[in-house]
């Protein structure tokens, strides 16, 4: 089957989770194909996971006086800082029986492109259950799923560059959260393709595009207008509404 | 009315928090973290199963419904078990 894939492009965080959603939805009533996007976010923001709480989480005053948005993803797992600069996000969305039923099972086929992706930049990385991408012991990407009316959508990030300061003054991180892993200093937890070696940002899009090209038919294409349309749409109803964001 | 909450980081998976409000029962919960549960809106169902409950909690009863909840919806827990919300709703009660 013949995926769309869509290169790198900036939207704001309210807007790449309501495209997301618009993507699903396209797949679903089958007026667009399955779907490999690549994006940034601008301005920078902070995602949390469906199921975390707003307040926990994040430092909602830092994050107004740094101007970096929040957004709560459709998809479950932790808070993740988007630094505009500093990382590729990819979204995957196709039926659900292009890949295994079992979760666990199905991200692992997943980021094993990005596996790829990052062997070819000469990163040797791997898949961490449930849902990380570690270079020894550091991620360097996360990933999460949703699965809803039979369409998958993963999407995760892979960071390019790491402004540990600026992130961990957004996010409040539990200690309970760290208290089983090996390296304490929760700064000293990630890396990015730029700490592995030289790299170019268009380089990690370009061995991204290329690593999720294999084993699929793929056509280089762009948002439609609907879509657009439809995503501007599921900012203002919901992924930019306190309702949403604060539900939790 | 007391209010507890707490928080549980499960080995090798995702921290799971619960906020409850109990009397001789529970009266109110929010089950938070960076958990993956398909679909989504099982929680809920989790979460109206548990409120309500008297306390002590029968761990068998409970278990048994949230595993009956879980196997209905076809669900998917990543990152805990039925079994961990059990043990931390229990500690959070007592």
């Amino acid at each position: 089957m013949k995926y769309r894939m869509i290169s790198f492009q900036y939207f704001d965080a309210y807007m790449n989770m309501a495209i997301d959603e618009a993507i699903m939805e396209g797949v679903r009533l089958g007026t667009t194909l399955p779907t490999i996007r690549f994006y940034g976010w601008s301005p920078s923001a902070v995602s949390i996971g469906i199921f975390q709480g707003i307040h926990n989480e994040v430092n909602l005053q830092e994050t107004k006086k740094q101007g970096v948005d929040v957004v709560r993803r459709m998809t479950g797992g932790g808070a993740v800082y988007h630094d505009k600069l500093g990382e590729v996000t990819y979204s995957i969305i196709a039926p659900v029986d292009h890949f295994p039923s079992n979760i666990m099972a199905s991200y692992e086929l997943i980021c094993a492109d990005i596996l790829s992706a990052l062997s070819s930049m000469g990163i040797e990385a791997k898949f961490v259950p449930v849902n990380d991408i570690l270079v020894k012991e550091q991620k360097i990407s996360g990933n999460a799923q949703t699965r809803r009316d039979g369409i998958l959508l993963q999407h995760g990030t892979i960071l390019y560059q790491v402004d540990v300061e600026t992130m961990f003054s957004l996010l409040n991180v539990s200690e309970q959260k760290i208290s089983d892993k090996l390296i304490k200093s929760v700064k000293k937890r990630v890396t990015s393709v730029i700490d592995q070696g030289k790299a170019t940002m268009v380089d990690l899009q370009r061995a991204l595009e290329s690593g999720f090209s294999q084993d699929r038919q793929i056509v280089q294409g762009n948002y439609t207008d609907l879509e657009l349309e439809r995503a501007t749409v599921l900012v203002k109803e919901k992924f930019s509404s306190e309702a949403w964001n604060f539900r939790l | 009315m007391a209010k507890k909450t707490i928080e549980r980081k499960i080995p090798g998976g995702k921290l799971i928090r619960m906020d409850v409000e109990f009397t001789s029962k529970i009266e109110a919960l929010k089950i938070t973290g960076d958990f993956f549960l398909h679909p989504e809106e099982t929680l809920e169902s989790i979460v109206s199963a548990c409120v309500g409950l008297s306390l002590p909690i029968d761990k068998a009863y409970l278990t048994a419904q949230l595993e009956e909840i879980m196997l209905g919806s076809e669900a998917q827990l990543i990152g805990a078990e039925v079994a961990d919300l059990v043990s931390i709703l229990e500690e959070a009660v007592q």
